[in-house]
């Protein structure tokens, strides 16, 4: 017996789970243990292998190694499917059956659905609760699937891109139900391209790129464990590079014309010694990174390491 | 709580939504009602409702050959074309990630439909009936309505058959070739007799033949034989495994 069990709130754990086709890998081995409560984020670019992730977690698709569990119940079996709901792309409501009718079907499913009212604030379809879902707008079918994955009253949520075609009042709204969910003890999975989204919804991240989990942590960690801070200033002729590297904490220079950026873990030590050179500088701003700065340094690293693996096996 | 109550609630749900989406759904009321009532009234005006026709008149004759018509219209083209846009856009994916077992989500559909096939009988017996005081003893009414009812099961058989072809959009051409095919070729608008040779040779084996062929007999007095019955179920069966044995492959991934 494991000892992890012994952790009431370690819900979700995905042991060495990988998917290979022939030759090319869709998913390299991943592991993870989600706890209750927790919106985690999985974040990268198109074709990263975030949807055969879900895919594979939802029991869509067989994994070529490794093992799902969530609330100790595999994918795809009867109780994994009472307490799971899901968000796929691309979901067409069936056409002839109104908004209500749809919800109502999909309430019908479950042992213990979410209240019919309910589901259509989630979504913020009560004015349409009577239309033919088929005559809703991109953004309002979308609130609909996610409250047709909500028609259960899962306790795990699995979203994939969810806000693909929202408009912005919608994923802010949409962002505020996550995290009023998650308060109340359900755990989200989400998967998303967009940073600002992992950013202000996420707990956790996990970076995919190229079927490889680049990076985890929590934004904070992120942010500060993949890029630095750096200094901004415009500098006066004659002055060299080897000038700003003497000055401690500074790992790095960049420059553009007259421009000049020096890269640090410390700015503020910088920033003083900087001054105290006497040097007329102008225009001094001082820049802390954002996620999306480095989410672009991690996935760059990942792409860099694969080439230089690459020319290493060409040797 | 006692799960036998869930997947009843389930089943009367999935039921009641699949019957009223065939309702709704324009492609029905033009094809199995508009369309066999239309024809229906045409050529039976043009023809005149006394026409000698194999032991029977052409009123009633015809209108067993337009009632499957519009049943077979309704499994191959509602049934069928229905099943394959549904794995396209998504939805069957959807349903399979909710508890719905796949066994009550096909067993609704292939219910409503029947109970849907149920009305279009109701409708096109009686409509016919009263207007060309057609003369049937009751248990002819009723044997060919249970005949023609039960006897549409091959042809939902069929549907989920085209229901497995993954080009959806592909599924409307095969779906209405295979229905007017069936119909033209099989004697259901105009009887077989007056055909060419061959394509009577080739009609007689089909099930839309087969199929009208028991209503025709219960007409001229008799009752469908074990040939229609044989020839039916047979194609029934290979329907449904093909279809079986196909959505199991296209379901491991």
């Amino acid at each position: 017996m494991n000892v992890r069990h012994a952790d009431q709130n370690e819900i979700i754990s995905i042991r060495q789970l990988s998917k290979t086709y022939g030759e090319k890998s869709a998913l390299e081995p991943f592991t993870a243990v989600w706890r209750k409560g927790e919106v985690t984020a999985l974040l990268g670019p198109n074709g990263a292998g975030k949807t055969t992730f879900v895919s594979m977690l939802l029991g869509l698709l067989k994994p070529t190694t490794g093992e799902v569990s969530v609330f100790g119940m595999k994918p795809g079996t009867k109780p994994f499917k009472e307490r799971v709901g899901a968000l796929l792309q691309e979901a067409k409501p069936a056409d002839g059956l109104k908004v209500r009718e749809v919800l109502e079907l999909f309430r019908s499913f479950y042992p213990a659905p979410m209240p019919l009212k309910r589901l259509l604030a989630i979504a913020g379809l009560e004015e349409e609760a009577s239309r033919m879902a088929t005559t809703l707008s991109g953004g309002q079918r979308r609130r609909l699937a996610f409250a047709l994955s909500m028609a259960g009253d899962p306790d795990f949520i699995v979203l994939d891109e969810p806000t693909v075609a929202m408009d912005v009042a919608s994923r802010d709204r949409f962002w505020d139900t996550m995290k009023a969910l998650a308060a109340q003890g359900k755990t989200v999975l989400l998967t998303t391209h967009h940073l600002e989204e992992a950013d202000a919804v996420a707990d956790r991240i996990v970076v995919l790129a190229e079927g490889r989990v680049i990076a985890e942590g929590t934004p904070d960690e992120l942010k500060s464990s993949a890029s630095h801070q750096s200094i901004l200033f415009e500098a006066p002729e004659g002055t060299d590079d080897s000038r700003w590297l003497s000055i401690p904490g500074v790992e790095r220079v960049e420059r553009q014309g007259s421009r000049v950026r020096l890269y640090s873990l410390n700015t503020d030590q910088v920033l003083l010694d900087l001054v105290n050179t006497g040097i007329q500088l102008r225009n001094i701003e001082v820049r802390h990174a954002t996620l999306e700065e480095a989410f672009r340094k991690l996935t760059a690293a990942s792409e860099a390491q694969d080439q230089g693996g690459k020319r290493h096996a060409a040797v | 709580m006692r799960p036998s109550n869930t997947v009843m609630n389930m089943f009367r749900s999935q039921w009641k939504a699949e019957s009223l989406r065939l309702l709704r759904s324009p492609f029905f009321l033009l094809f199995s009602l508009a369309m066999p009532i239309g024809f229906y009234f045409l050529f039976v005006s043009l023809n005149g409702v006394d026409l000698e026709m194999s032991g029977t008149t052409w009123g009633v004759y015809f209108l067993m050959s337009m009632t499957a018509f519009s049943l077979i219209g309704t499994a191959v083209s509602q049934f069928g074309i229905r099943l394959s846009y549904e794995r396209k856009d998504g939805w069957m994916r959807l349903l399979r990630l909710t508890p719905l077992p796949v066994e009550v989500y096909i067993g609704s559909k292939v219910l409503s439909t029947l109970a849907v096939n149920l009305v279009v009988i109701g409708i096109l017996f009686p409509l016919a009936a009263v207007i060309y005081g057609l003369q049937l003893t009751a248990a002819q009414w009723l044997l060919c309505a249970a005949w023609l009812w039960i006897g549409s099961l091959p042809f939902l058989a069929l549907g989920a058959l085209l229901g497995t072809v993954k080009n959806a959009d592909a599924t409307i051409g095969i779906g209405n070739v295979l229905l007017m095919g069936m119909a033209i070729v099989g004697g259901l608008w105009m009887p077989l007799e007056q055909l060419p040779g061959w394509m009577q040779a080739v009609g007689q084996w089909l099930p839309s033949h087969q199929y009208a062929q028991g209503a025709w007999k219960v007409l001229a007095g008799g009752l469908p034989g074990i040939e229609e019955i044989v020839v039916l179920l047979g194609y029934g069966i290979v329907f449904m495994l093909a279809s079986g044995y196909l959505y199991r492959r296209q379901d491991a991934v």
